[in-house]
């Protein structure tokens, strides 16, 4: 302790006890707070926009440019100005250009930690405007792509392949090449060596002169006339009648038979070269009908090869509409892309890993009661948001629609409102001749699935100048259409989409230009015939994944113009080939039908005059034989009369001689019996 | 982060000093309830805006909730069920359902279960922790700081002029 008794301390001042306030904080708290407000009314909207267009640039790939960018702390608002979003395949233009977006929230509500607007407003929105300099498009990040990415290009790379392979323009080149018809006669004869009838003909040519040589053969070894003379001569020396003996009767017969089985004989010899030949005759008909057939073929093989086109009608519709849908696919598969890659785990199901149910975790996070009453206020509330933009007709720039819509009930928990969200939209744009603009949505998670159903469509519409094939031989393109468009998208559970595109295109003036002039007169005539169609879009699937199949009546309208003008190519196309099919094999054919014809003849004939006379002689000897059987059954039959009259003379005497005896045996049977009755009478006493 | 650091250094100086042990105590207690407390939450605002305004010691307060935040995490399962048993409670449903549709009173959080089960927690203990605390500090100023101050080690250091700069400087900016 310090020595007191030398020197006197100075007098310390004590120190002035502090209170139980801080006063001395509170200037700097105060200065603290105005900073922070100078912050929030100096720099804060300037950073949000900033902060919104490189989060914007990022999730669309593309640059987004915001033009004010103003919030209210007082207010509890937001007025969003100049929204621009840069089309990221055009970068020259924007996909969506929005006047001015604002809202405010409700004090009341977010005091309860909620978010409730009563009503925001979208004014001025325009779409595929020019920008006043080309946005800036994101770059592709290849090295550090994502699983999700990967997924995504793959998607969109089947999608790009499966329409490139599908729907190529070969189908009108193909159609163009037929209908040029060039040069098919220098063709032909290139071809004709390929001709298998040809070849085939030659053969059976040679086999048939072969075969006429043996026929020839074999007609000079077939019995002769004088042969079935000679027998005939014989047969007549033959006895028939005015025999003694029976012995002469049977020695007659046997000869008969002699000649008659000589006779046979050779009927046998001349019917067994006739049944070969029928059966020669058939194997060449055959072989007849076998070129005959070889003959169609070649000539179908020659159509083939000079594509006459079965002219197929989705295909010709596919081809169409290829080059109108592409960029469309093109966007849908973007933004299929980008919802794969923000959307919540659950609903997409990234990486195919099984779905993890939500549950409290109350180990990190607790659990979240709500005390929750009729008419409360949901966490999120936008209970009105009001669409609007009106077309200046002062302005001839003006490039606004005239929209008209409202979103009603956009909140985080339906079953506290107890009201789906709704959302409609009328309108159009008359600077782009869009005319009846229709949108409605409902989306309603009250119910276990979640149900989203949207209905868009459009009356009508301004198609300018768009090509539809451009080919070596072909460049076809709508020069001007009226299209009409109405689609519906259901949604159940986020994941199952039915989808269904209905296009209408009116007044569409084709512009065709075709290097063959004839080609060109044809195409525009079929294209008349269509100037009303339509195209159809639809799908279902479980996403990410989604298959869309489109169909037209465009191909039917096409084919029946094409068939109708192609038919009149193709029969003179036929024509031609079977003039060259005539020149060349049916010539020969009809010389190969002639001999067979003149063998035919001459064999039949030559066989006929053989088996008429073998029959003429068997009947001959069949008639000798007659003959003679007659006069042996006549002599038979006298010696039979005159046997039976002495057998029935020989009976009746005999007949009569028992018929004396009987009736003396009668009287004597009389008289012995009236002499026994007189005898009884005497010993009776009579 | 310098007035963390120097709020740090102050609260070392009052420990050691033979005044403020209720600024001390009170600054552990508050840090205890920051601690349980979830950093977004109307609760921590009101606590820091007492240690702020009233003459709590802040590095105090700072330290207790770097503190207690790791004590809070450990005890969670413990939190979550007794904030469980609290919401749950029918007779207090009604009570529960007028604040979570009253204004201010959601930003709370109260309805998380290991939110209320935190808050009941270290309400409960914070006017024990602040008895607590200052017998501690009050204990520690007699049998180690005099102690400390009696040592011939401590009254050389005290007669070399660095300490006096540093009196010096420190009665001048403290």
């Amino acid at each position: 302790m310090a020595d007191t008794n030398t020197t006197s301390p100075a007098p310390v001042k004590p120190k002035k006890a502090k209170g139980p306030i801080r006063w001395e904080a509170i200037i700097p708290f105060a200065v603290i707070i105005v900073l922070i407000g100078l912050y929030f009314k100096l720099f804060f909207d300037t950073h949000m926009r900033s902060l919104a267009e490189f989060a914007g640039y990022h999730a669309t790939g593309a640059e987004v440019n915001i033009r004010t960018f103003e919030t209210s702390f007082f207010d509890a608002s937001l007025r969003v100005g100049g929204i621009e979003l840069t089309n990221p395949e055009k970068p020259t233009h924007n996909n969506l250009n929005i006047g001015e977006v604002r809202f405010s929230l409700l004090w009341d509500a977010l005091l309860r930690v909620k978010f409730v607007i009563n009503e925001a407003s979208i004014e001025n929105i325009s779409f595929d405007q020019p920008r006043k300099k080309p946005g800036k498009v994101k770059p592709p990040e290849p090295e550090k792509e994502s699983a999700l990415q990967k997924e995504a290009e793959k998607l969109k790379d089947e999608a790009l392949e499966k329409a490139k392979t599908q729907y190529d323009d070969n189908v009108f080149g193909n159609i163009a090449n037929m209908m040029s018809g060039s040069n098919e006669s220098d063709e032909m004869k290139k071809l004709e060596s390929k001709l298998i009838s040809k070849e085939k003909m030659k053969a059976f040519e040679a086999t048939l002169q072969q075969k006429q040589k043996d026929w020839e053969e074999r007609l000079k070894k077939l019995p002769k006339a004088s042969e079935f003379q000679a027998l005939g001569d014989r047969l007549k020396k033959v006895k028939t009648s005015g025999f003694s003996k029976p012995e002469e009767v049977q020695k007659a017969v046997a000869e008969v038979q002699t000649i008659m089985s000589e006779g046979q004989k050779k009927i046998d010899e001349v019917n067994a070269t006739k049944n070969d030949f029928d059966k020669d005759l058939k194997l060449t008909d055959e072989g007849l009908k076998e070129i005959r057939t070889q003959i169609e073929k070649d000539i179908k093989d020659l159509q083939a090869h000079f594509k006459i086109p079965k002219i197929d009608a989705k295909s010709i519709a596919m081809t169409l509409f290829k080059r109108y849908t592409g960029p469309y696919f093109a966007k849908i598969n973007h933004y299929r892309a980008l919802f794969y890659k923000y959307a919540p785990p659950n609903i997409v199901n990234k990486d195919n890993k099984p779905e993890v149910t939500i549950q409290p975790r109350p180990r990190e996070r607790g659990t979240n009661y709500e005390f929750g009453k009729v008419n409360a206020y949901p966490t999120f509330w936008l209970k009105k948001a009001m669409i609007s933009s009106q077309f200046n007709s002062a302005d001839p720039n003006s490039k606004n629609g005239n929209l008209k819509g409202e979103i009603l009930d956009v909140t985080s928990n339906q079953l506290v409102t107890g009201r789906p969200t709704m959302a409609s939209i009328t309108g159009g744009f008359p600077s782009e001749n869009i005319e009846g603009l229709e949108f409605t949505l409902k989306f309603d998670n009250r119910t276990k699935d979640a149900l989203i159903n949207a209905v868009m469509g459009v009356k009508s519409f301004a198609i300018s100048e768009k090509q539809i094939v451009e080919s070596p031989d072909l460049a076809l393109s709508f020069k001007s259409a009226i299209g009409g468009v109405r689609s519906t998208i259901d949604l159940v559970n986020y994941k199952e989409l039915t989808l269904k595109v209905v296009n209408e295109f009116k007044d569409i003036d084709y512009q065709v230009a075709a290097k063959n002039k004839d080609v060109e007169g044809i195409l525009i005539n079929v294209f008349k015939e269509a100037r009303t169609t339509n195209m159809i879009a639809e799908g279902k699937g479980i996403l990410p994944r989604f298959d869309l199949d489109i169909h037209s009546d465009l191909g039917q309208l096409l084919q029946k113009g094409f068939e109708r003008e192609i038919n009149a190519k193709i029969e003179e196309l036929k024509k031609k080939i079977k003039e060259f099919v005539d020149n060349e094999i049916n010539k020969q054919k009809e010389i190969i039908e002639k001999q067979v014809n003149e063998l035919r003849t001459k064999a039949e004939a030559e066989i006929k005059k053989v088996q008429a006379q073998a029959e003429e002689q068997k009947k001959l000897a069949e008639t000798k034989i007659q003959e003679a059987q007659k006069d042996i059954e006549n002599r038979a039959n006298a010696e039979k009369a005159k046997a039976e009259a002495e057998a029935n003379r020989r009976i009746e005497e005999e007949r009569q001689k028992a018929e004396v005896e009987k009736r003396k045996a009668q009287k004597a049977a009389e008289d012995e019996a009236k002499k026994q009755a007189e005898k009884l009478k005497k010993q009776l006493g009579f | 982060m310098t007035l963390i650091f120097k709020q740090l250094f102050n609260f070392l100086k009052l420990l050691n000093s033979d005044t403020g042990h209720n600024q001390l105590a009170a600054g552990l207690a508050c840090g205890l309830i920051l601690g349980f407390a979830p950093f977004l939450s109307l609760q921590t605002v009101l606590v820091l805006m007492l240690v702020f305004v009233f003459r709590i010691q802040m590095g105090a307060a700072f330290l207790s909730a770097f503190f207690f935040k790791f004590i809070a995490y450990l005890v969670d399962p413990l939190s979550h069920q007794l904030g469980k048993g609290v919401l749950e409670n029918p007779s207090l449903r009604d009570l529960f359902v007028e604040m979570y549709n009253m204004p201010i009173v959601p930003m709370t959080r109260f309805n998380n279960s290991i939110v209320m089960g935190s808050l009941v927690l270290s309400v409960v203990l914070a006017p024990f922790a602040f008895f607590a605390f200052r017998t501690a500090i009050i204990k520690y100023r007699i049998l180690i700081v005099d102690r400390f101050k009696k040592t011939k080690a401590w009254k050389a250091f005290t007669a070399t002029t660095i300490y006096n700069w540093y009196c010096k400087y420190d009665a001048l900016y403290g």
